[in-house]
């Protein structure tokens, strides 16, 4: 199985282990965001895929789960 | 048949060095054979012939030429120039060594004192002076100057240090067996299962370099920043502007940090504390190699290779001590008044040794490292004889101010805390004063006092709030590595020595795995072979194995263990790492295997198709006509037949920029002994070709 963002093979989630690293860190970080600036899930993901401080493998992560949230809103 | 002692140096220029410090009239006859300089010289009735190597004339190979395979554990010392096709030249060197050798009654090792050094003049008295290293003896200097080298062979040692040669034996040969059967490994593991070719290579020191510089690139990549606020403040006080800062450097909410500065946004505010504190500042500790490396990094952007070579330079003219050393030890011996004395001499330093002349008593503030070989660098007093280069110059003036700075008086600092009130909110307010110089005075420019003053200021002072500025920030990625930094990182984790660091960062940037000078960026194959090392044989990329090395060689310096013993334990370890990787080869061959071929791609990658504006445009070699042209990716999946024809000589480079007129890719053409030009592919282009 392949990485759902690169070609790497799968270690857990869907996700290579470079990847995966970057989506643990996008998860544990949503808190800080949600307390400091009350932002919403989808708010920050945008946020942090524009933010240039971001990693690229952060973007590359946070580009993909805008694009599920918003393949998930279109079938509901 | 006349007999003499022969002297054997490391370098032609050392060799020149100590046969004009030892001849009687400083003027030693200068001869040659077969293109090879030696020095012959009258030193108190007494023939010398003076000759040296050129760096390591023997080094490792492996003992049977049989199949391209791992692992090899079989190996010996032979001549470089069998070893390495691009050693041919100490062939002769080898020669007349061993012709200068015949008729000697007397031999002098005198190369650099220090692990390198000893392996050098040992190899050459073993291999090409038929087994004298047990009859040798041996010149211990720090510095080229005529006085110390006149000492030094007046006071030769009596035998050649054999435990530094067996430590440094055992450290080539331990490097020679991670080098060889780990870059082989990478190389065939990609060769048999891809149908390409790349040189790989990793070693011991290598490896682990590798590894801190791929974390690191990991935690950028996958960093995400937070949000936090900071707030500032400005008063006036008597007509000048002061910068406040709130207590809390970070605000963690939005909303908190808006109260604040609303709540800032008054008049008046009070000063509450004032706290003054004095404190001495101690001069710098001398020079060892790694200190001088980063300072001139910090200084002049120089990396260590280049200030290593500077050094060497200055060293080599008699106008520094013996730069690899790691020691922050001045001794008294190395005599500090006449240094001065010397220095004095130059207009630039004059009033500066002076003033330290006048002092009673010399005593340097040194550092804890200590180098059983060698000082710490110092500058010898001597004057140049040729002008020096402006990098030169930078080094040398840096090394004698640090020596001057060394003696100094600590410096007396104070610093002053206000604390601000504004409306029940603190805020903070700093000041520094440089009261007495003292050594920050012979350091100069290369440090400088930081003065920030403030008025004279009293508590429950009344100040007037001009300004509350509140600032949305986020965190920061970790910095990349830079040549100071990472220096700094192998220093702490003890990988490799002050003389092979330097050159082990050099080797990445070889191997492609590094790019970047000032932020050292690891390269997509960095990174993959970093992967493979990790995944497959992660004690090669340990600190922890180098370390252990690094100490076990030290053990044998000190007769605490044998070469024989670190290399059987080396062995053992090496045949685990390679069974894992030959196990392994399929899966590593074809992760590195995809990145080369990329890689190998972009380098024949001109750029983008201009007609079917999905292909790229490489340089293709045709198979039937063997010319080079340019053709388009997408032409084997027979969607475009773009192509376009290239000069025949000559190296081909694309430019970035688009050509102005036409838009198509441009490329450099690069020819021997002509001026190079530019090329526009579009074959109608009003502005084709032109000479840049």
């Amino acid at each position: 199985m392949k990485c759902k963002i690169c070609s790497r093979p799968v270690k857990e989630k869907g996700y290579c282990s470079l990847h995966l690293k970057a989506y643990q860190n996008i998860y544990g970080k949503f808190v800080v965001w949600e307390k400091a600036l009350g932002v919403t899930w989808m708010d920050y993901l945008i946020k942090i895929s524009k933010n240039s401080l971001s990693g690229e493998w952060a973007k590359e992560v946070a580009k993909h789960l805008i694009e599920g949230e918003s393949r998930n809103d279109k079938e509901k | 048949m006349r007999k003499y002692t022969l002297i054997i140096a490391e370098k032609p220029d050392t060799a020149n060095r100590i046969a004009t410090a030892l001849d009687d009239k400083s003027s030693p006859r200068r001869e040659t054979d077969n293109g090879v300089p030696f020095f012959v010289a009258k030193h108190e009735s007494k023939e010398l012939v003076i000759a040296s190597a050129l760096g390591h004339l023997y080094t490792v190979s492996g003992v049977k030429k049989r199949e391209w395979d791992y692992p090899i554990f079989d190996y010996q010392w032979t001549p470089r120039w069998i070893a390495e096709k691009k050693a041919s030249k100490t062939r002769a060197w080898i020669k007349v060594l061993s012709k200068l050798a015949e008729n000697a009654t007397e031999f002098v090792d005198a190369c650099d004192y220090d692990i390198e050094g000893s392996i050098i003049g040992y190899s050459i008295l073993k291999y090409a002076c038929n087994s004298k290293e047990t009859v040798a003896k041996r010149m211990k200097y720090s510095t080229l100057t005529k006085e110390e080298l006149k000492e030094s062979f007046n006071k030769l040692l009596s035998h050649l240090d054999f435990e530094l040669v067996e430590a440094g034996l055992a450290r080539h040969e331990v490097d020679w067996l991670y080098g060889i059967n780990l870059s082989r490994a990478l190389t065939l593991a990609v060769k048999n299962n891809n149908s390409t070719y790349a040189m790989l290579s990793t070693g011991r020191v290598q490896g682990p370099i590798l590894k801190y510089i791929e974390i690191r690139e990991k935690n950028i990549q996958v960093f995400v920043p937070t949000p936090f606020w900071s707030i500032t403040a400005k008063i006036r006080i008597d007509e000048h502007i002061f910068d406040l800062e709130y207590e809390k450097k970070a605000i963690e909410t939005k909303t908190e940090a808006n109260n604040i500065a609303a709540a800032c946004k008054v008049r008046k505010g009070k000063i509450d504390k004032i706290n003054v504190k004095e404190f001495q500042q101690k001069p710098p500790v001398p020079f060892d190699l790694g200190t001088l490396q980063r300072e001139a990094y910090k200084l002049f952007k120089y990396t260590p290779i280049q200030t290593s070579k500077i050094a060497q330079h200055l060293y080599v003219n008699a106008l520094i001590s013996y730069p690899r050393t790691s020691s922050q030890k001045l001794p008294p011996t190395v005599g500090y008044r006449v240094i001065l004395k010397k220095l004095s001499n130059a207009a630039v330093y004059q009033k500066l040794a002076q003033s330290l002349l006048a002092k009673d008593t010399l005593k340097p503030n040194e550092g804890p490292k200590f180098d059983p070989a060698h000082p710490s660098i110092y500058p010898t007093g001597n004057m140049p004889e040729k002008a020096l280069d402006t990098a030169e110059k930078n080094i040398y003036d840096l090394i004698v101010r640090r020596f001057l700075a060394v003696f100094g008086e600590p410096a007396l600092k104070q610093s002053i805390k206000v604390s601000v009130d504004i409306n029940q909110n603190q805020f903070f307010m700093t000041g520094y004063r440089t009261l007495k110089e003292c050594w920050i005075e012979y350091y100069k420019p290369y440090i400088h006092s930081e003065n920030i003053s403030l008025p004279l200021l009293f508590e429950d002072q009344k100040v007037a709030v001009q300004k509350v500025t509140l600032k949305d920030n986020f965190t920061k990625p970790p910095s990349r590595y830079n040549p100071q930094s990472l220096l700094r990182k192998m220093e702490k984790e003890q990988i490799g020595t002050k003389a092979t660091r330097a050159m082990a960062i050099q080797t990445l940037y070889t191997r492609k795995y590094l790019e970047g000078e000032q932020n050292m960026v690891i390269t997509g194959l960095g990174f993959e072979v970093a992967g493979v090392l990790k995944n497959y044989c992660p004690s090669v990329v340990s600190s922890e194995m180098t370390r252990k090395l690094e100490g076990k060689m030290e053990q044998i310096q000190l007769k605490q263990d044998t070469k024989q013993n670190v290399l059987a334990d080396t062995i053992k370890d090496l045949k685990i790492v390679t069974s894992s990787l030959k196990h392994n080869q399929s899966e590593i061959g074809m992760q590195l295997g995809q990145k080369i071929k990329q890689l190998q791609l972009d380098k024949r990658t001109i750029g983008n198709c201009p007609k079917c504006q999905i292909g790229k445009l490489v340089i293709i070699r045709s198979k039937k006509t063997g010319k080079r042209f340019i053709g388009c990716t997408n032409f084997f999946e027979n969607a475009c037949n773009t192509s376009f024809p290239l000069p025949q000589i000559g190296t081909i480079k694309p430019l970035v920029s688009p050509c102005k007129s036409c838009g198509y890719p441009v490329i450099k053409v690069l020819i021997k002994s002509k001026h190079p030009w530019r090329l526009c592919l579009n074959p109608n282009c009003s502005d084709k070709e032109q000479k840049i």
